[in-house]
Formats: C-alpha cells, structure tokens, sequence
C-alpha cells in the first residue's frame, strides 16, 4: 500500500502479499491497526456509557398537552419539574386523549410544540458519530494529501493554513454576489474553481519562489504564510468592510456541500475519499509519482538522470496549494461562510496527519492513505477525549504525544529496517 | 517492518485498555462536574450541557467555567437532578473549530450547549442543526440571533461600549483624541462595542476618535504590542478606549502610553485592577463573567428541567464599574468567582 513502488522490501515476497501477513507488511498496517483498536476500546466504552439521542414528533394543530403528576392530577406545562411528571397528556380536537410517559423517554416542548422521545445508543458506534470524525478529518486530510507529496520531496510548506483561508474568503466574496436561486449546477463548479484557481496560484508562487530564487522552502512558505494572511485580512475588510462573509446561494451549502444524506451529511469525507484515491494513484501509479520519490531519494541524482527537478517541484507546491484551496472550499460551503480567521495554524495539524501517516521530514518517504489515516487518528484523539469525558485541555498535550510517539515508532522502524540490510 | 507493526499495535493496545479502563471509571474524572453523580440511580434526570468558549487561553472563560460548574453543582442539589457541565472550548480562537465541537456535542446526546460565538456566520448553521434536534442553545458574551438560539447572556454591547467611551470623557475632561483598541473585528460583540464607542463619543464635541484599531489573534501580547506600536506612531492620542482587557493581561502592557494618554477598558479582571491600583486606568467597565456560565446553565436547566424560557431572547446584565475607589473591595469577587475560596 506504500505509495513508493521503489519501497516494497526484497525480503517480502509476492506470495506473502497475498497473505493476511502480507497485509500487515504494509506502512499503513501500524495506523490501521491503532485505529482499530481505538475503535474498539471507544466502542466498549461508549456500550458501557452509552448516550440519549431525541428523536422530535410534532402534535397536530389543535391538540392541547398538559402534564400528569405523579398521582396522574393534571397540571398545565411549565408548572411541574420533570422529577414530578409522569407523562404528558396530549388531547386531540375531538377530544381523544394520549399519554406519552416519561419513563417510556418522553418529554414536551411547549415553546416549539414538539414531543422528543429519547433513545440510547452507543456514544461512539453509531452512523452520525463516524461521519462526523471522518468529516472533521477531510478538511486537514485533504491538504495532506498534498503535503505528503512536499514531505517526500524534502520539503515543507507553512503556508497551507493561510491558502486555505484566503482561497475560502475569495470563494465567499464571489458566492456572496451569486443570486440566491443559482442552481449548484453553477455554483458549484464557480466556488471550486475559484478557489482551486487561487490556491493553486498561491502554491505555484511558493514552488517558483523556492526554486527560482534557491530558497529553502520554509523560509518562503513562511513569509507567505504571513503574506496571505495579512492578504486574507485586507481583502474583505477593503472590499466588504467586514471580516466574515456569508449569503451564498443555498444550493452551495446545504444543496450539496452540507447536503444531508441518509441523516448524514457526507460531502466533505466523500470528497477526501475521491482526493486520496487520486492522490495514491498520482504518487503510486505514475511516472510524475516516480519522479516525486526519486527527487526526495537524492536530488542530485535525479538531476543526473534526467528529471526536471525544478518543474516537478513547482507542481507538487502547485497541486498542494490547489487541494488548501478545495479544502478551503470545502469549508465555507460546509458551514456557509468564510472568515478571516480560517485556517489559522492548521499547517501544524496537517504536518502533524502526515507525520502520523508515516512521512519522513528528511525526504523520500511517504504516503497519501498514511497521511489521510493521520488526520482521522487525530480526529479520533480529539474525539476520544470527548467521549471519555477528559478536560479539553489535554487535548493538545494527547496530540503532541502522539506525534512525537508516531515519529520514534517510525525511526525505530528504520533502524531495525537498515539492521536486516 | 513486522517490529513496529507490533509495537503499534502494542500501544493501541495500551489505548484500547486505557479506554476500558476509563469506561469502567468514568466519574472519577477532574475534568466535567459531574455533580450528584455519587448518588445517581435510573430515576434521577441527567442534564448533560457542554460549555464552549472563544478560547480557554483568555481568563474571563475561566470565570465563565467556574460559573458554569457552580450552577450544575447547586441545580444538582436543589432539583435532585445530575446537571453535568462539560467544559469544549478551543484553545486559541476558531470559529470551525467551535462549530465542530458543537456537532460533536450533538452527536454526543447533549442536552444544552452554552456558547461564546467566535463568529456567527460561520456558526449558526450548526447551531440551528442542534437546535433542531432538540438541543437548547443559549449564547452568552457574544450572540447568534439567527441560529435560532434560545437565549442570549450577557451585556447590551452597544451600551457597554458606550458605557466605556462616556467614562474615558469624564476622565479626559470632555476634550481630547481618542483610540479605540477591538480583537478580532469578525466578532459581533466587539464590533458592536465599537459601534457604541463611536455613537457615545459623538456626544462630546471636543472629542475626535483618531481610529479603531484591531488584532487578532485575541492574545495579551498581541494587544499590548499594537497599543504601543499606535501610540508611538500617533503622539496626539490622548485616551484610549479598550472594549476588551486584553493588552491588560500583561504587567506593563501601557509603559510609554499611560503617561500621556488616560485609559478606560472593559474586564476587570485580577491582572487588569494592578493597573487601577497603579493609576494607569482610571476605570474598568466590568461584564458578568462568572455569570456567563452560572446564568446559561440556570437556563438550560429551567428549560429542560421545566420546561420554562426566558421572558425574553435577550437577558442584559448590569455592568460593574470599577476606580480606584472600590478596586479592592471589587478585587474579593474573583477569589469566589474563580473557585480559590
């Protein structure tokens, strides 16, 4: 599964691919594995501790609810705590009566005329809960995607944070003047394109900065990290006079980015699949995917045999700036708007994914599906703490942990690696 | 290769049975009030509402938080209920972040969320998805109005703001060029604090307002080193008015402006009065934050527990003004207000 044909290990044979231990061979098996189990132990905990769910029932128009106490005496709403309801009593306008009994999970709103019963189920093993981690992942996995290709060139890019945010302000400036009725047949493609186009030109600037000018990639990813954010401020502010831009045409948001499908709202994880398939292709099944490895391998003799080094380079900063901006896209059609705000230090988390995912920092190794298991073993972390119940505050010290533990696992895998020769 | 698999997987392992474990033990945790739980049976309501702040590293939340658990624990005794607060804040501001910790709440069978929203637009999609599952929203310091929220907490911005400019005349004596200090302008809170500033400063003729001048991220540091970077620019600035504490946070955040320049600010808060004792700000404008929490939970609960809303969407507090002459008195709060008495 490694995305480097050249690193498929002599000692592994074909037929052993083919086996179960095949399978754990892989780079991926480790952080498959670590998911897994994470997977379990939430699932064991969350049937141990499981949660309430309401599920809404509105009363017809017309019916009257009042609240039985304990001695079944009728009481209006609003009067008695819910420790002294037994069941609410709604009565039709033609006088035929209901209890819903709170022991049954029943409860009344008088405010939106609407019954809930509510239901247990497991606080982590149920469909919208893991939707919503592979969801919150997409937006740092898809950028890793791109990432990845920059770490196995040896390089680095500080700037994906602020690309992402000033793609998604572009994209909400030009949306905001879209008519509201616009199909997302159009709006669509309009917001995509804009926002690919601009990040694509902001990671075009960093690759031809970087290799025109002979310039570490981090000190010029830096300086336009900084760069676009202050570009992300400045252009709403002059041209909107404000700092959050909302009012697209809803068949963006909620017509398709935020659709609701099957009682999930999926988009966001549908199209991190599509970019990860993509991306493991590119880098696995290409000769562009070769050149990416061969240059990270030793640039020197890339050059020798032949590779343009310069070109490739560009347009992996390229191709990674273009995936902040349809994250960045991605984004405000998800939560229907774009804010200065966005993105900020989320160079760090999606560093942190591909790192997870098994990158080497010094080049030449690296994987998009690591990278994408990275960023939902990060959301999956943000999420356990949740679950547990642990103060938000560790939160990060869980996630510096677990990055630094990933690193040395992987070290330690190189070194017994280099061992066997 | 089949090495590192195994210690991988020894550590998931580790992880797997951490979370048993934490299953097994799961009201022993320091980190949410999980207040009567000692005494919980199948019969007593839980009322499980999740607290999110703008940023747990900005300490007014913190006074927020201890409210927020003193009402679950007080509720938990007088109703004979479970109110469990869980404290889901973001620790540098960010208004996805917020939103997605709004959807994890829901997802998690919350019952009522408290929220200091970072920006609206960006929220109230979620918030009007929790609310359509039945989940009780009310927002305290900075406001949602169209995410369809149960409730607003806290101060009117615009009197505050206003409240802010007409003390900083009074000091200034009604004359003289004044800067207006805001965090980040996304904010609807903060730019109607402005809003405020502006319209009460067109009450005194010898006042000019020379700029409003924001930064962000919302940091102490950050703050303080704009405030010092305008001064130096603009020598004429004689009073500054601040619609948050932040550069306040910080020892000698006014060294080269409080000479020159009279200060008023918002959030009185411990490190801020040193500065009123010192006589570098002559007045403090003061929000309800351990209010914040204790006011939001009092709600949630009332409507879950009785199914009673607010008279109105809007619950104003009072502000609390603060000078030399009752800093002191006015400093004893905080010890309650931030658990140490």
């Amino acid at each position: 599964m490694s995305d480097a044909p050249s690193t498929r290990k002599p000692g592994v044979t074909q037929g052993q691919r083919r086996t179960l231990g095949g399978l754990f061979a892989h780079q991926e098996s480790g952080l498959i594995i670590v998911i897994l189990l994470m997977g379990l132990g939430l699932t064991i905990f969350g049937a141990l501790n499981p949660v309430t769910l309401p599920t809404q029932q509105a009363v017809e128009p017309g019916a009257t609810v009042t609240v039985l106490d304990k001695q079944n005496a009728i009481h209006p709403t609003g009067v008695l705590g819910r420790t002294d309801i037994s069941a609410f009593r709604v009565t039709d306008p033609d006088g035929a009566a209901q209890d819903y009994r709170v022991s049954d999970g029943w409860w009344y709103d008088s405010e939106k005329f609407q019954l809930s019963r509510e239901h247990t189920v497991n606080a982590f093993l149920n469909t919208e809960k893991l939707v919503l981690i592979v969801k919150d992942a997409s937006f740092i996995a898809i950028m890793a995607v791109g990432m990845t290709g920059v770490i196995i060139l040896a390089g680095i890019d500080l700037s994906v944070g602020s690309i992402y945010g000033l793609a998604g302000i572009v994209g909400a400036m030009v949306l905001t003047k879209m008519p509201a009725d616009m199909s997302w047949a159009l709006a669509v493609p309009i917001g995509l394109l804009v926002c690919i186009a601009v990040g694509g030109a902001c990671g075009f600037a960093n690759g031809a900065m970087s290799v025109g000018l002979r310039v570490h990639p981090f000190v010029i990813t830096l300086g336009m990290m900084a760069a676009l954010r202050g570009l992300t401020l400045v252009l709403p502010s002059e041209l909107f006079e404000t700092q959050s831009i909302s009012g697209f045409p809803e068949s963006f948001t909620k017509g398709f980015f935020k659709a609701e499908i099957l009682g999930v709202e999926p988009v966001p994880a549908l199209f991190m699949l599509a970019v990860a398939g993509a991306g493991w292709f590119v880098l696995s099944r290409t000769v562009f995917g070769r050149r990416v490895f061969a240059i990270g391998g030793n640039e020197t003799a890339a050059r020798y045999a032949g590779i343009p080094v310069a070109r490739v380079k560009i347009l992996v900063y390229t191709i990674t700036g273009a995936l902040a901006g349809l994250s960045g896209c991605l984004a405000i059609g998800f939560y229907g708007a774009g804010e200065t705000n966005a993105g900020n230090a989320y160079e760090l988390r999606v560093i942190a994914a591909t790192v997870i995912g098994g990158a080497s920092l010094m080049g030449g190794r690296g994987t998009v599906i690591g990278a994408v298991l990275g960023a939902i073993v990060i959301e999956l972390i943000n999420n356990s703490i949740l679950i547990l119940g642990i103060d938000q505050s560790y939160n990060q010290i869980v996630m510096g942990a677990a990055i630094i533990v990933a690193v040395v696992v992987d070290q330690t895998k190189q070194r017994l690696a280099a061992k066997r020769g | 290769m089949r090495n590192s698999t195994a210690v991988m997987s020894a550590a998931a392992m580790v992880l797997g049975a951490g979370f048993m474990f934490a299953g097994c033990s799961k009201s022993g945790d320091g980190s949410s009030t999980d207040a009567g739980s000692d005494q919980v049976t199948e019969d007593i309501p839980t009322y499980t509402i999740g607290v999110i702040a703008k940023s747990s590293s900005n300490p007014v939340f913190m006074a927020a938080r201890t409210g927020a658990v003193a009402a679950g624990e007080r509720l938990s005794a007088e109703l004979g209920v479970n109110v469990d607060v869980q404290w889901k804040t973001p620790p540098q501001e960010d208004a996805q972040v917020q939103a997605q910790y709004v959807e994890q709440l829901v997802a998690s069978g919350i019952d009522g969320i408290a929220i200091s929203v970072t920006d609206a637009n960006v929220l109230n999609a979620a918030l009007e998805s929790a609310v359509a599952k039945g989940v009780i929203v009310v927002t305290f310091d900075s406001d949602a109005p169209d995410s369809g929220r149960m409730a607003y907490y806290g101060v009117d911005d615009m009197a505050a703001g206003a409240e802010v400019m007409r003390q900083l005349a009074g000091v200034m004596g009604g004359e003289g060029t004044v800067a207006v200090l805001t965090g980040n302008p996304a904010a609807v809170n903060l730019s109607n604090r402005v809003k405020g500033v502006e319209q009460a400063a067109a009450e005194f003729p010898g006042i000019t307002i020379k700029d409003v001048y924001n930064f962000t991220p919302e940091t102490a540091t950050e703050a303080a080193a704009k405030m010092a970077q305008v001064q130096t620019a603009n020598p004429d600035i004689t009073g500054w008015a601040l619609v948050g504490g932040w550069p306040l946070y910080t020892d000698n955040a006014l060294d080269g402006i409080y000479e020159t320049a009279k200060i008023v600010s918002m959030d009185p808060l411990p490190l801020p009065l040193e500065y009123v004792k010192k006589g570098q700000v002559q007045v403090l404008v003061g929000q309800p934050y351990f209010g914040w929490g204790e006011k939001s939970v009092e709600m949630i609960v009332e409507k879950k527990h009785f199914d009673r809303s607010p008279p109105s969407e809007f619950v104003y507090a009072t502000f609390d003004i603060v000078t030399p002459d009752n800093v002191d008195a006015f400093g004893e709060n905080w010890k309650a207000w931030l658990g140490e008495d």
